[in-house]
């Protein structure tokens, strides 16, 4: 009786595979950025490639290049990826998890990026983990890699959301719960009715932060969403269902139960320093920031345009979609409009904010942001303060230049 | 395995690598060497020097040590810095992976931070699972490192030794 993780890695690597034992994979998807690629192209060293149909590079973290120096990174980054005729995408594009949702990720695939939240994939039943430079050169040359197999936290959400509750605020409350490293080593596995109820966009903002509670993974069964996800992306063919076994062993379940969360919010420097928006309501802010691979989807842009619209924001507001697909959506949704009159600075597909690499803020500036991260200096400044929310919360917020909780929203 | 060295200094639980390196350098020096200048910068300004004038620099932390981004020019700088060994209760998950694949020992040691202090020598046995304080005449134990990333740091890390074996036997 097994986990999804102990499923996926059963399969892939042939032998029957419990948690605890140590199995060699062959990797389906290796990816890495402008902040990791660089790094393990030296570590390679000019070894052949084996597999490059299966190695994809992005730039997303600097991009646009803010630099001279990162114009020239990205040129090497380039020039590696047309001499070994790989998948590149380019400035723009937009951040590598987006990208490998709407067009890699599938239920048993065995995916490795140079990046800690390439977790995000677990939301399409896939084992997806980041790993650092020298594990992404190890598998470009040999195509496999070494992993533990995790034991495995259920994480089950029973009931159903109330409005402007999001799985932002459902992952939050968790992290309030079991801590900053309440899952070190370990898997994440989402279940129950408010799981199934949710969006495979929702469920990969669960699987995303899963690493900020030390998780090595967080996945989801993939099921008809998965299945309609995929169908909308021209990939239906890759779908296979996947399910844990009745009966699958946990080290631990936690039961949130969605009726009763709440708008949460995260203080700075900590991620798990997590409130009840109520809590925080009035305090101050520079700056508001919808955006990043944990809520720059075309729904989390449809959250905020829902609140933003015929208002303007009374703080500085950028926004940056995950993907070229999200922005040519919110395009045609009249969305992009909604939040220019809005008073947004509205930036191209990629990281942006997310580390201060092209938005930084200002000695002791406050902001409030969609991310993952707040730890001290993440947004290019040592003495600011960045607070998490969801996109209703940052976008109630941005209408009041203050912390806001969403559910009074202003007609 | 064996290594003798002074400590450096002690560094508390939830240690990111952020703090290690700061992300606003690591996408524009490629020299690893010249970024290990930025070690601890905005946390520590004088640890790059500290471990310059130190023969085998041993670094001491809480649990958790290496939490957050995968940047694995995290564990390099370290090693650039000279750092021979770094003793933690316990390590996030992709910088332990990291620091073996490098060659850099990392063992996990619980309550070491609480008596450890800066200037220390210590002696660590890796075979032994033994790690000595001369200074205050008292011995720690910690689970020796299994056979497989032993031979990682003997090679010097992953990249060397799957050459040397020419890629996973099974
Ligand atoms: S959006 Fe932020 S957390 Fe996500 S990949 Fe980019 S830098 Fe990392």
């Amino acid at each position: 009786m097994k986990t999804i993780s102990e499923k996926i890695l059963s399969k892939r690597s042939g032998v029957d595979a419990e948690s605890g034992d140590i199995v060699a994979v062959p990797v389906d998807l290796v990816f890495a950025h402008d902040g990791t690629l660089p790094l393990a192209i030296q570590q390679l060293g000019g070894q052949k490639v084996k597999d490059p149909k299966k190695v994809v590079a992005f730039c997303d973290h600097a991009s646009p290049s803010p630099s001279e120096k990162v114009s020239n990174v990205q040129a090497l980054m380039r020039q590696f990826a047309r001499h070994h005729g790989m998948d590149f995408y380019e400035n723009g594009d937009g951040i590598c998890h987006q990208i490998v949702l709407e067009r890699h990720a599938s239920p048993y695939k065995v995916i490795v990026g140079g990046d800690s939240h390439t977790c995000t994939h677990g939301a399409l039943g896939a084992f997806a983990t980041g790993m650092g430079s020298t594990d992404v050169a190890a598998i470009m040359a040999y195509g496999k890699t070494w992993l533990k197999v995790p034991e495995t936290v259920s994480v089950e959400v029973s009931g159903k959301m109330p409005e402007y509750v999001h799985s932002k605020d459902v992952f939050l409350e968790l992290l309030s719960q079991i801590t900053a490293d309440g899952a070190t080593y370990k898997a994440l596995e989402f279940c129950g009715e408010g799981v199934e109820a949710m969006s495979v966009e929702s469920r990969a903002t669960l699987s995303n932060m899963s690493i900020e509670a030390g998780a090595k993974v967080g996945v989801c069964a993939a099921d008809e969403k998965v299945k309609a996800y995929l169908t909308r992306y021209g990939r239906s063919n890759e779908f296979k269902a996947l399910y844990p076994d009745e009966g699958a062993v946990y080290t631990k379940k936690v039961r949130i139960r969605a009726e009763t969360v709440v708008p949460m919010i995260a203080k700075p420097h900590k991620v798990d320093s997590v409130v009840p928006v109520t809590e925080l309501e009035g305090e101050e802010l520079d700056q508001v920031c919808i955006g990043s691979c944990t809520n720059g989807r075309i729904e989390d842009l449809r959250v905020a345009a829902r609140i933003l619209n015929g208002h303007r924001s009374k703080v500085r507001l950028v926004v940056f979609p995950a993907s070229r697909g999200v922005l040519l959506e919110a395009l045609k949704e009249g969305i992009l409009e909604t939040f220019l009159k809005a008073g947004a600075a509205v930036g191209p597909p990629g990281c942006g904010f997310c580390i201060g690499r092209t938005v930084a803020l200002g000695d002791n500036e406050v902001a409030l942001s969609t991310q993952n991260r707040n730890f001290k200096g993440r947004m290019g400044n040592d003495s600011s303060f960045i607070y998490l929310s969801s996109p209703s919360t940052a976008a109630a917020s941005a209408i009041e230049g203050r912390i806001t909780d969403p559910r009074n929203p202003k007609e | 395995m064996n290594i003798k060295g002074k400590v450096v200094r002690v560094f508390p639980g939830d240690t990111n690598t952020d703090e290690i390196i700061s992300g606003k350098y690591k996408y524009d020096e490629l020299d690893l060497n010249k970024l290990a200048k930025h070690t601890f910068e905005s946390v520590d300004s004088h640890f790059y020097e500290d471990c310059h004038d130190l023969k085998n620099p041993i670094l001491i932390a809480g649990a958790n040590f290496g939490c957050g981004s995968s940047r694995e020019q995290a564990p390099q700088v370290l090693k650039a810095c000279g750092i021979s060994c770094i003793i933690a209760e316990s390590f996030a998950r992709i910088f332990y992976r990291n620091g073996f694949n490098i060659g850099l020992p990392l063992v996990e040691c619980e309550d070491i931070s609480k008596d450890v202090t800066q200037g220390e020598w210590l002696e660590v046995d890796f075979d032994a699972g033994m790690i000595r304080s001369e200074h205050r005449n008292k011995e720690y134990r910690f689970k020796p490192i299994p056979q497989f990333m032993q031979e990682l740091l003997e090679r010097g890390g992953l990249m060397p030794y799957l050459d040397a074996c020419g890629g996973y036997t099974d």
